[in-house]
């Protein structure tokens, strides 16, 4: 009988245009539009060209400052800002008209830096520029010393090299965040309309009462709308995942550079496939009881939403988190759990005591999650309007 | 084949109870057509859905084919056929076929008696044609149809139907009193609620009038007519309402 009712429930969910939108089209829409803004966001800003507004006086000078910078256009004027306020320029350089000659009398000179730190592409330019005046700087004051008779490395006693304990670049860390957050958001919104017509819906068009008229026991009602919740949020999650896999592997160059999971490739993508039914497992739970509770569909929806609301909590907590600051409370506590999992499976780590305490937190929670919705949904109040 | 003894429903709404049936008490004989008559919020919906087992008595019993409603209310429902007025309530994305055939499962029938029973009923209300579409494209009175069939999937031998003529057009209408002749004949027992008084004294053999959540009047309708001096139902009913009025008043 179960399967018989969930056959149903699971037919009639996917011909219902809004449910194929959310699990198949949300998820590619989503996840594209993010990778490809997370893409551009860790890309050092190399290829990207931008303009850079300098008076006409000191064009040479720039030009002889900025010449390793390919990417760097001059843009040649007697009013730099005016440029930049236009829109013609990423940023504004201005400079003494006898830059170079006080240099070379030894004079200190002052270098205004105009642009918009707001702006990705403005914010970029101007480190460029810092970053080209800071060889500048450091050409001026070797020539200086070896004038002088002096040895330039003793003004450098000792060189910096920072590495990132993951052994990961930190794009790695923004994919930990961004993978969870969709996963959880697309399961969310995927399961969401369905969990609601199973219920709210149900009482709505009065199939509930004729469903509770026939000889079928209501725990297997409640148990046979759970799972086709959950099935519903899990192709959901596949198919973000599949997404997510696809485009970074075929579109992306920094971020396909940030993973690698070596000989783990597949382990890792079990474990995440894993992950993603535990989630929707759980996320079906929730929406069950919203959905129990409320009389019509709006009103499920309305339940619904602060509870989906819940997944952004963990992805701001988790992200000045690195992976070797996880602790149990970070695997014992659902959602919370999806996170950091999935952060450590980010960057390659399968740690089989985090994934154990993660299953078995959810199970338990679900458990009484499903109690409590077994209860409510044996009461005349909770099943008909 | 029904009987109701002292049945009373309260239900809770914020922190006071309200009383939707008071001490009910009647019986409906194998084969007999009861008209379930009283005004919105008389308590005839809370009635047919206790004798149902979708509501749970707060006092009394209601037995049905000899099983009682709380303790056996697996062993009823077989016995049931229900449809509640206003809503048909169908799955808009199956077609009309795959609604029967899943409540048919849900009865318990095999493939062979579902196939039959399809047939059988899609011929009774000329469905064939639209049997394979998707309910979405109904109008109502296919709908309302296509509701009837799958009340009576499973051959129950007791009917209740709430308000079922409500907002059907003349042509639904006289198809529906056609089935319930049809049903009456086939030895069907049937309880409906309706606010039709034509529609109760042209199906009925008896009458059940229910005010404020009491019952005010069971019995056949000729004994009604003749204890009342008229056959005008209309009348009868109205003024045993303002009789029920006066008693509440006094």
């Amino acid at each position: 009988m179960l399967l018989k009712i969930y056959l149903k429930e699971i037919k009639d969910c996917f011909r219902d245009r809004r449910t194929l939108l959310l699990t198949v089209l949300l998820p590619v829409i989503m996840m594209t539009g993010l990778t490809f803004f997370y893409e551009k966001m860790v890309s050092d800003g190399e290829e990207e060209s931008y303009k850079l507004a300098v008076n006409n006086a000191v064009a040479q000078d720039a030009d002889a400052i900025f010449a390793g910078f390919k990417n760097i256009e001059i843009v040649k004027t007697a009013n730099p800002e005016k440029v930049l306020k236009k829109g013609e320029a990423q940023a504004a350089l201005m400079m003494d008209a006898d830059f170079n000659q006080k240099i070379a009398g030894g004079e200190k000179v002052d270098v205004k830096i105009v642009g918009d730190s707001f702006s990705q592409k403005s914010s970029n330019l101007m480190s460029f520029v810092q970053n080209a005046f800071a060889a500048y700087e450091k050409s001026i004051i070797s020539e200086r010393l070896q004038t002088n008779g002096t040895n330039p490395e003793l003004v450098e006693p000792f060189h910096i090299v920072q590495n990132e304990v993951s052994g990961e670049n930190n794009n790695a860390s923004l994919l930990a965040m961004l993978i969870p957050l969709i996963l959880a958001i697309a399961i969310g919104v995927g399961a969401g309309p369905a969990a609601a017509d199973l219920f709210a819906g149900e009482k709505e068009k009065k199939t509930m009462e004729a469903l509770l008229m026939t000889p079928v026991n209501r725990s297997t009602l409640l148990v046979a709308k759970w799972l086709t919740i959950t099935t519903v949020g899990a192709v959901t999650g596949m198919v973000t995942l599949l997404v997510v896999a696809l485009e970074i592997t075929f579109l992306t160059e920094n971020l396909k550079k940030s993973i690698s999971f070596g000989d783990n490739a597949s382990l890792v993508v079990t474990i995440a496939v894993l992950i993603s039914i535990i989630y929707a497992m759980f996320t079906a739970s929730l929406l069950m009881l919203t959905s129990v509770v409320g009389k019509t569909v709006k009103e499920a929806q309305s339940y619904s939403t602060p509870v989906m609301m819940l997944a952004m909590f963990p992805a701001m907590i988790l992200s000045s988190v690195g992976i070797n600051e996880l602790s149990f409370k970070h695997f014992a506590i659902p959602i919370m759990n999806l996170f950091s999992l999935l952060k450590e499976l980010v960057f390659g780590v399968i740690d089989y005591e985090h994934i154990l305490i993660t299953i078995a937190s959810n199970l338990i929670c679900m458990i009484v999650l499903f109690i409590i919705g077994r209860i409510l949904f044996m009461k005349d109040k909770w099943v008909m309007n | 084949m029904i009987e109701i003894q002292g049945v009373t429903k309260q239900f809770k709404d914020k922190n006071k109870y309200v009383t939707a049936l008071k001490h009910v008490s009647f019986s409906v004989k194998e084969g007999q057509v009861v008209g379930l008559l009283g005004e919105n919020g008389a308590g005839k919906t809370t009635l047919l859905r206790t004798i149902a087992t979708l509501l749970t008595p707060t006092d009394g019993a209601v037995s049905v084919a000899g099983y009682d409603t709380i303790k056996n209310p697996n062993e009823v429902k077989k016995k049931i056929g229900v449809l509640f007025g206003g809503e048909t309530g169908l799955y808009d994305r199956l077609t009309a076929r795959e609604n029967l055939e899943y409540f048919s499962g849900l009865y318990g029938l095999s493939k062979h008696e579902t196939k039959v029973r399809i047939d059988d009923l899609s011929k009774m209300f000329g469905m064939r044609d639209y049997l394979n579409r998707k309910v979405s494209g109904f109008s109502k009175g296919m709908r309302q149809k296509v509701a009837i069939a799958r009340t009576l999937i499973h051959n129950p031998d007791i009917i209740l139907f709430d308000e079922p003529t409500t907002g059907l057009d003349i042509t639904s209408s006289n198809v529906f009193r056609q089935l319930v002749h049809q049903l009456k004949r086939d030895g069907k027992t049937i309880i409906f609620s309706s606010h039709i008084m034509e529609e109760v004294s042209m199906l009925c053999d008896s009458v059940a009038m229910m005010h404020k959540g009491e019952l005010v009047y069971q019995g056949d309708l000729e004994t009604l007519y003749k204890s009342e001096g008229s056959r005008d139902l209309n009348y009868i009913f109205m003024s045993k309402l303002v009789r029920g009025n006066e008693h509440y008043a006094s």
